[in-house]
């Protein structure tokens, strides 16, 4: 058992929250949280601002094999992450960088790999996903978009949902329905598509707290060619599921709460009630520090995670349970910090707010982990059922 | 990074699985529940042989001088049985008498333990209930060579067949850590008496009463007065160890549970393919890996000698819920054979319950925490 870093990761950790750092005093006042990448023009721009920056270090690219850029070390790539969420930064697009780039690398033509790997790793293309339907989220694989293949392409027809960042992105990359006869899991084709294609519209499903960042969008008639095809064609299945447990070791997500705590510590120190600090309430004591021993816990498990995709084990179970967990741990932090905040938790974030109203932010954004990505309850017959070896109900 | 078992740790591991397999099956448990001493001197005896009441203690005191985070490895399997008796706090305690005391306590002792010769306990709780400072009020009073220890202590595991007791003493006025002394005492001393106190785990802690019991000044652990910090150390280890107890003993009751939800047969299909079943046992899973490794962190911090009395307290805190959350899951999720005395998953119950304690309650080391996170 060995919890050390190389000298070399701890330097490249040094330079990640240096750079974040610095980075971190450029956020637009409009800020919020990572959600306002996609909200707001200037929200978007910082977010490509970032990007730039990252991509001129080959930060996009880490984790990749050395032919195509990267270091190879996938610990490097963690840590990064860390110091992203650590502050609440954007500029890693979490469909290119995150999901489809290692799904190319694991699942793409050598074409693919040499078009779409150096357009992501200098952040010059943004991606969005095109998966769930409106009568297609958890049962994924029952989805009805159709795909006709006609000679060198196909045309789609129908209806994606909860698309965030459509209305931002520059290529999408989805699965449509490509074979109406066929077998479930063996019907569906992954496809990448521009995002400027005639036939593509795109509107906005505005989130419960009033940002933009989901969209509903329409495809009609749009032509894809078929050499944008990841994987085989009617095995978009096993190509999603590849790509599902890429997008899983989670620690920007868990440093991003380990923030959270350092500033809920801060605010408790700095603020009196009753004429007495917040931070002699036992109460209040009690209830941060319980906060702070499930950061811990999750946040070791996290790095288990890490360590196991370094070894190229994929941990998908482990995976699994970091994400429900830093994702519920988000919501009880935001519960926790709202009471410590009494009657300002529901303030936004503006000239009023305490904490910068990230409480109140992070009280209705901890939804979006919850339920994306495959909803907690899915992941919970995930492990369930791949991990524990309980029988599926048919 | 790596996060795996060394060989040396499965080793250690598989060899601690097939002795009590063998020697401390759960019928032997629950005789030992009745049983007057609380533990079986044939098998402490073949465990000294093993080198298990040694693996903390220096070679050069006929000890196997381990690895702090081999014996956290060991010590999980271990809880996984279930293993009744002073094993747990036989190790933990000696550590103090390693970190503290004398070359002569050392020679006099260490050997000992090693050999199976000494039960070692320690005797800190009071009527007050307090896991602090303020809470130490059996009084020391220097006469002469000795200190006479005048009180009575609470919840001292197997104090009723101990050798020595380290008791945790108030030599000044006041009630702060400065005051606090830390006794090695015979058990076999004049003066004392402990009395079984039937508790959740019927796992033999004691009431035990010191009358005007003499004690030489060179059975001092540490410094006059400065106990307390002595204390920690075995708060902070046996907090790690403690834990790594209660983490094999949720993870037997995730296998045990989920192993029943596939085999019992209710509306023509295996219990486990229910939905309403098959999250919890997901949330026991997931409890259980966020257990393992913040555990594990504490113990390979620990083992290197880094700061980690946050890291410590952080898996006591943590792992005390874990386990009783665990542990009653697994009794609802066996349904009615789960709430019978003869069935597995009670026993373990009961000792998530007696393990929360153990080295400071989960509030306890909540404050601790809150200290150690910058909470002013």
């Amino acid at each position: 058992m060995d919890f050390k870093l190389t000298d070399k990761q701890i330097e490249h950790r040094k330079e990640c929250y240096k750079v974040c750092a610095e980075l971190e005093k450029k956020k637009p006042k409009t800020w919020v949280g990572f959600e306002s990448q996609f909200d707001n023009d200037e929200g978007w721009d910082f977010h490509r601002y970032c990007a730039k920056e990252f991509a001129k270090r080959g930060w996009l690219a880490l984790g990749w094999p050395k032919e195509y850029g990267g270091t190879g070390d996938m610990m490097e790539k963690v840590l990064f992450a860390e110091a992203r969420g650590y502050y609440d930064l954007a500029g890693s697009d979490i469909f290119g960088v995150s999901m489809l780039a290692p799904t190319l690398l694991a699942a793409g033509s050598e074409e693919l790999k040499k078009e779409f790997l150096p357009k992501i790793a200098s952040a010059e293309l943004m991606f969005c996903e095109l998966w769930s339907e409106p009568n297609s989220g958890s049962d994924l694989a029952g989805l009805q978009t159709s795909a006709v293949r006609k000679g060198d392409e196909f045309i789609v027809n129908g209806q994606k949902t909860w698309n965030t960042g459509a209305h931002r992105a520059d290529w999408a990359f989805g699965v449509y329905k490509s074979d109406p006869n066929a077998k479930k899991h063996h019907n569906l084709t992954f496809m990448l598509c521009d995002m400027k294609t005639p036939g593509i519209s795109v509107k906005g499903i505005p989130y419960m707290s009033g940002t933009h960042v989901y969209n509903e969008v329409y495809l009609d008639d749009v032509h894809i060619p078929a050499k944008y095809i990841v994987g085989q064609e009617n095995e978009g299945w096993a190509v999603v599921n590849v790509l599902a447990g890429f997008e899983r070791s989670n620690l920007d997500m868990v440093y991003g709460l380990v923030r959270g705590v350092e500033e809920l510590v801060h605010f408790c120190n700095e603020n009196k009630r009753g004429g007495q600090p917040l931070s002699k309430d036992p109460m209040v004591r009690n209830k941060v520090a319980d906060i702070a021993c499930q950061l811990e816990a999750v946040r070791t498990l996290a790095y288990r995670v890490a360590d196991q995709q370094n070894r190229n084990e994929m941990g998908l179970m482990d995976a699994a349970a970091v994400k429900v967990f830093a994702s519920e741990l988000m919501e009880k932090y935001s519960h926790v910090a709202c009471d410590i905040l009494g009657p300002y938790g529901q303030v936004k974030h503006s000239k009023f707010a305490k904490m910068n109203g990230a409480p109140e932010y992070t009280y209705q954004g901890c939804f979006v982990p919850i339920v994306s990505m495959g909803t907690n309850e899915i992941q919970r017959n995930i492990i369930a059922w791949y991990g524990l070896g309980l029988p599926r109900m048919k | 990074m790596d996060l795996r078992f060394t060989e040396q740790q499965e080793i250690l591991k598989k060899s601690a699985r097939d002795f009590l397999t063998k020697e401390c099956p759960k019928a032997k448990v629950r005789e030992l529940a009745k049983d007057s001493k609380g533990y079986d001197p044939a098998v402490w005896q073949k465990m000294a042989e093993l080198g298990w009441l040694g693996f903390n203690i220096p070679e050069d005191y006929e000890g196997m001088g381990y690895s702090f985070e081999d014996l956290t490895m060991h010590i999980e399997e271990v809880g996984k049985n279930i293993l009744p008796g002073p094993y747990i706090s036989t190790v933990v305690n000696t550590f103090a008498i390693v970190e503290a005391g004398t070359d002569e306590q050392k020679k006099d002792l260490l050997p000992k333990i090693s050999n199976g010769n000494c039960i070692l306990t320690l005797a800190w709780f009071e009527e007050n209930g307090q896991f602090d400072a303020s809470g130490i009020t059996l009084k020391a009073t220097a006469k002469g060579n000795d200190f006479i220890l005048s009180g009575t202590k609470v919840l001292a595991d197997s104090a009723h067949v101990a050798d020595y007791m380290i008791v945790v003493a108030r030599t000044k006025a006041g009630s702060g850590e400065d005051g606090v002394t830390l006794f090695l005492v015979d058990a076999k001393s004049a003066g004392i008496k402990a009395e079984l106190m039937p508790t959740i785990a019927s796992d033999h802690l004691c009431e035990v009463v010191f009358k005007d019991v003499a004690v030489p000044a060179k059975n001092v652990l540490g410094k006059v007065d400065k106990g307390w910090a002595v204390l920690q150390t075995i708060i902070r280890k046996g907090s790690i160890l403690k834990s790594a107890e209660s983490l094999g003993g949720l993870s037997t009751v995730v296998e045990m549970t989920v192993a029943y939800a596939k085999e019992r047969v209710q509306y023509d299909r295996p219990i486990g393919a229910f939905q309403a079943l098959q999250h919890k046992m997901s949330d026991m899973w997931i409890t259980m890996g966020t257990s393992r490794y913040l555990l594990y962190e504490a113990a390979w911090m620990e083992s290197n000698n880094m700061p980690c009395a946050k890291e410590a307290s952080m898996a006591k805190a943590y792992i005390n819920e874990a386990y009783k959350l665990i542990t009653a899951l697994g009794v609802k999720l066996h349904g009615g054979i789960g709430t019978s005395y003869d069935h597995d998953a009670p026993l373990y119950f009961h000792r998530a319950k007696a393990a929360d304690t153990v080295y400071g309650s989960t509030d306890f080391h909540r404050e601790l925490v809150a200290q150690q996170i910058g909470l002013k």
